[in-house]
This record gives C-alpha cells, structure tokens and sequence, in this order.
C-alpha cells in the first residue's frame, strides 16, 4: 500500500513539475505548480511528517499561488509567442541538466544513507504541540521579533503605496 | 516535554537583558501612538521624541556594563552576552540619535509621512542591537530581516523622487538574492551538522557554540565549507565587499541623505559584528576562511578606491569609498584571526568611522538641495566662504576619513596596520597603503571644492539655510570628538580592548 501510494503521490508531482515548465498559460503553469505541492505534501504525509505537510500546503497553496494568481492578473499576460532561447537560458539549461544527471548519478552509484535510529529524531516537524512548545518557549525571542518585522513592513507598505497627495513634490 | 522543563526554559527568557531593544520598542510603538492621540500642531515634536527616547535609553545602556550577565547566555543561548556586544549596542544606539537628527533636517523638508520614518528607524536600531548579542541562527536571521526590510522602506522613503524608488527597487533584489544566499548556507551547515554517520552531529547546529564544536571535530568537510562559504558571501553583501559591492552607488545615491548614513554607519557596522561572530564560530575552518577573506579584503580595498576616483556625485562618492572602508575593517577581521588586537582596532575603526560620517553627512544635509538625490561637488564651491563653520566640519571629517593625523581616522587605520603587520600579511599591508594613498586624493578633492575658487564658474548650487544651534552643537561635537580621538585613545581605547 505504502509502496502504491509512493509512486502515486511521486509521478503527480514530477508529472505537474513538468506541466510548470511546459505550460504556456501562466494561470494554468501556477495551477501545476499547486498540484505539485500536493504530490509532496502527500509524501510528507508518508514520512509521518504532518505538520509539514500542512505548513506546506498552508504557505504554499494558501498564500505564495494565491500572490501569484494575484500578480499574473494584475499584469495581465496572454500566452503570447514562444521566445528565443538567449545564451543564459540555454546556459542555464544545461547546468541545470548536468546537476540533475549528476544527481541521479550518485543516486545508482552510491551507498544508501544509513537509517537512523527512530527514537533518535526530535518529531518538532511531524506533530504541532513540540512545534508549539519550542515556538512559545526556546524560540520566544524571535517570535515576538518577527512581530515587529511584520509591523515594520505593514508600515512600509502603507508609507510607500498610498496616494500622492497633491503637496508632496516628485522629481 | 514535561511542564517542569518548560518552566526552566521560559525562565531563562530573561526580558532584563534586552531592557534597551524592548525601551527602543516602546517609544516606537509609542510615536505611532502619539501621532493618533496628539493634535496636528503638536506632530512637530515628534521627532523630537524620538531622539529624546534614544538619548534616554543610552545611559540605561551604559549602565548595563555593570550588571552582571556580561559573559553569560540568556533566551535559552539565542543570545550571548559579550562586552563587545554591549560596546556596539552604544554604538548602534549614538547611530539612530544621529540618524534621528538628520531626519530633522532632510525628511522634515518633503512633505512625506514623517512619523513613520524614525518608528522604522527606532526598530531597525533595536533589530541591529539584538544582532550584535545573537548566537544562534535563527536569532541572527530573523534580527538581520528586521534591519534588511526596515532598510527597504527607508531608501524608498522619497517616493516621489524615481531615484529613491530605483535605490529601494535594487535593494530589495539584491536584498532578497543575499539573505536567500545566507539562508542555504544556514541550511547546507543544519544539514551537514545533522548527520548522523558524522563525529560530535548535532540536532541544535543552529546554536554557534554547537556548531563550532561539529566543526572542529570535522574540519575539512565538503559540504560544511560550501555552507560557510555562502554564509561568509551573504554577510558580504551587507557590508558592500567585493564582488558583492554593486548595489552601492546606485543605493547610496538615491536613499535619502539620513539612510544613506545610516547604510553607511549602521548596516555596515551589523555586518562587521555578524562577521567578526562567525569568524569566531569557523575557528575551525580558518584554513579556508582566511584566504577568501584576504582575497576579499585586497579586492575591496582596491575597487572601492579606484570607482570612488572618478565620482562627481558626493553620495556616490561616499557610496564608494565606504566599500574602500569595509576593506580596511576586512583587513583588521583577517587579522584578528591570529592576533586579538585585531578585534580591538575593528571596533576603534568603527568608532571613528561613526563620528567622522556622521560630521559629513551633516555637512551633506544642509548642503544638499531639494533634490536629495542630486548633490555634486560642484555644490560645495564657495562653502568656507559663505559657511565656515561648516567648511571646518567637513574638513575635519574628511581628513579623517582619508586618515590624516593626528585625527582619529588615523588612528584607527594604524590600529589596523598594526594588527595586520603583527599577524605577517605583509601584501595585504602594501594592499591597503596604495588605497590610502589613492583615497586622500579624492577626500582632497572635495576639500578643494569646499576652500578654494574654482577658475570656471560653478553652476548654481542650492541656497544654503542656515545651521541652528543644536546641529551646530551636535556637528561641533564630532569634530572635536574626531580630534580629541586622534591624539587620545586611552578611555575608548581601553573601553574596547576591555581585557
């Protein structure tokens, strides 16, 4: 069943990588990339890790699809006609390949990673409550920091997004 | 985790030893606060607040030399506790009065919000503050996000003004494209520091102290020296060192004139802080640290003086030789590897780098005109005449800048050289007294400006307003603090070498 679910979950998420890639409808690419999401969170379902799997889902497909769906509809763009390749793309293309290759490579030709113990790990990423004790106990400090942070940029977008009125002069 | 545990740990969250962030938090919130409840003839003094705050809370800083948790941890070891850390709380808390104060003159003349300025300012201070105290990863980043995303806001502060808005469009990308750098360097180390099949693997490697110890039983690790590598690269964007220096003119420039002190004093100095901790930390990779640092160093020093030559732009000018600046502190961490002074002439240099900036970024503000972006050396023709006060200034500054003696720019730079010449780097040495030669002939440059007739007519510069006493106080100050510096180290010195 584990094994099932494995290949189920891996072939929905390579499969809608490509369709990220392959797309030529931005709104349909950042669809695929959802769906990627869900493939990898389902295997961090299979890795016990829930807590991750639902930050993921969370953060991913609650806010950073969302802001992009929000920024292709503001810019407006149509599928348009395909570009030529420049001499970085390509460049950048075949890097990205020989990683890749390099990668599986070592994945054939290697030792597998010795399994540790299970007792050994700290589950802070599999359940939320030792999540929660470390946020609200070890990590107190730079939570409430990351509240200032947020207040700052609050700010900041209010400061530098509002209208120009009409006294405020503009070179 | 049992109850009891976690009562220990909460109680190691000891909030007395942040009492300066959490004050400088305060009066923030509180100018918010006062901005609603205050009637609008009364918004004029709120600036006034919040340099009043600032200067307030320094003595209760000062105080905390003699409080007893120096040397110790507190917030479970997401902060340590060090005397140098409490030496460049002051120095970040001396900034943002500066900071404020040229808010008075330059933000108070455009019509922009006004009370937002010196609230992000105030918390870009405390985030500062609490980045010279941290160890530990998460600490530092999240300390370091609050400085990087309050920067956003203040080099776009001038939204009218395109090039404000160009400055802060840049900052955010090459901002963004840094802290990403840093944070897969944090990760490559976590990850690294994680493994189980390694000696002394740690599940806390985001803990310095933990980390250091992973990497003194594993010093020559692949994977570990790529990660310090990034971190070391992500910090290098900070401080504006070579190759990573290209955001500087174009973010200098078009930041209003206070950011860019602020940019200058403050940002850097956070950035020598976090370099000088994390040298500490990678102890045991100093066989590679040091080379990159000394390439880094040469390289720095070099391009900063070299681009700075042909400036006409005076906060293009500044931009630069501010990357010759971080070369010089470069050259004191390298140092400080193998000699201690080395940690002393850093924090002397940064010290003298505050008070002579700051003098010239005064001059710069009363100079400048409505165009904050706009300020060429062609402005300052005629300055000794019309404005000596001001002249004296900005020689003063400048000169110790360039590292005339006997003002304290000198000092510092011998400091420096000394360490350097103890430790054996006797090239980076030759390095580094090319680049003083090379700089004194643009610092000399804008002092010619300043004191002597040009032959062609100058094209009109902004009327100059005249100073009111308090700036004429507060500028007077760094002066004679510049000069007295230069001839005597002893308080500060001792302060700083405190061991």
């Amino acid at each position: 069943m584990g094994q099932i679910l494995f290949t189920l979950f891996a072939f929905l998420t390579v499969i809608a990588a490509v369709g990220v890639v392959l797309n030529k409808n931005a709104v349909n690419a950042a669809m695929c990339f959802l769906l990627s999401l869900v493939g990898v969170a389902g295997l961090f379902v299979q890795l016990d890790a829930y807590l991750l799997a639902f930050v993921l889902l969370l953060v991913y497909a609650g806010a950073v699809v969302a802001l992009f769906l929000f920024i292709i509809m503001l810019l407006d763009t149509q599928g348009g006609s395909p570009r030529r390749y420049s001499p970085v793309t390509i460049g950048a293309s075949v890097a990205a390949l020989a990683l890749m290759l390099t990668g599986l490579g070592a994945l054939l030709t290697r030792d597998r990673l010795v399994a540790p113990a299970i007792g050994s790990a700290d589950g802070v990423g599999a359940a939320l409550k030792p999540y929660a004790y470390q946020l609200f106990t070890t990590y107190l400090l730079p939570v409430q920091v990351m509240g200032f942070l947020l207040l700052v940029a609050m700010l900041g977008v209010i400061v530098l997004s509002r209208r120009l009125t009409n006294g405020e002069d503009s070179q | 985790m049992d109850v009891t545990a976690l009562q220990a740990i909460a109680a190691n969250n000891d909030w007395m030893t942040i009492f300066p962030e959490l004050l400088l938090g305060c009066v923030a919130l509180a100018l918010l606060v006062l901005e609603i409840v205050l009637p609008k003839r009364l918004h004029a003094s709120l600036p006034g607040v919040a340099l009043f705050g600032v200067l307030a809370i320094l003595p209760s800083q000062v105080m905390s030399f003699w409080v007893g948790y120096i040397d110790g941890d507190s917030f479970n070891g997401l902060l340590h506790h060090s005397y140098e850390g409490q030496v460049m709380r002051v120095f970040f808390l001396l900034t943002a009065a500066l900071v404020c104060l040229l808010g008075t003159i330059t933000v108070a003349r455009r019509k922009v919000a006004q009370t937002e300025f010196y609230h992000t300012v105030l918390i870009v201070t405390a985030a500062m503050m609490l980045l010279a105290q941290s160890n530990h990863f998460v600490m530092l980043f999240v300390a370091l996000e609050t400085v990087t995303v309050g920067f956003y806001i203040l080099v776009s502060y001038f939204r009218g003004s395109a090039r404000s808005l160009e400055a802060g469009l840049k900052y955010v990308i090459m901002g963004a494209l840094s802290s990403a750098i840093l944070l897969f360097g944090i990760v490559l180390l976590y990850g690294v520091a994680g493994n189980p099949s390694l000696p002394a693997h740690t599940t806390a490697a985001m803990n310095f102290d933990e980390l250091a110890a992973f990497l003194s039983a594993n010093p020559h690790h692949f994977l570990a020296s790529v990660g310090i590598v990034l971190v070391l690269a992500g910090v290098a964007f900070k401080i504006g060192a070579f190759p990573f220096q290209i955001w500087v003119p174009d973010v200098y420039q078009g930041a209003p004139t206070p950011v860019t002190a602020f940019l200058a004093v403050g940002s850097k100095a956070a950035g020598f802080v976090v370099l000088l901790t994390l040298a500490r930390t990678f102890a045991a990779y100093v066989w590679l640290t040091l080379p990159v640092l000394t390439v880094m160093a040469a390289a720095t020093l070099l391009f900063g003086n070299l681009a700075a030559l042909t400036q006409h732009n005076v906060k293009r000018l500044i931009g630069l030789s501010g990357v010759s600046h971080a070369g010089f502190l470069l050259l004191g961490v390298v140092s400080a590897a193998t000699v201690p002074l080395g940690y002393g002439a850093v924090y002397f240099y940064l010290f003298a780098y505050l008070l002579a900036s700051f003098a010239v970024f005064g001059v710069m503000a009363h100079v400048g005109g409505p165009d904050d972006a706009d300020q060429e050396l062609t402005h300052y023709a005629g300055l000794a005449k019309e404005r000596p006060f001001l002249a004296l200034v900005l020689a003063v500054g400048l000169g110790s800048l360039a590292g005339i003696p006997p003002l304290a720019g000198f000092m510092g730079k011998l400091f420096i050289f000394i360490a350097t010449f103890r430790a054996g780097h006797y090239g980076l040495l030759a390095v580094a007294v090319i680049g003083v030669v090379i700089s004194i002939y643009y610092y000399f440059g804008w002092i010619r400006a300043a004191f002597f007739a040009d032959w062609n007519p100058a094209p009109a510069a902004p009327a100059r307003p005249p100073v009111d006493l308090a700036t004429r106080v507060v500028l007077g100050l760094l002066a004679a603090g510049t000069v007295a510096l230069g001839f005597y180290q002893g308080p500060l010195g001792g302060w700083l070498s405190g061991r």
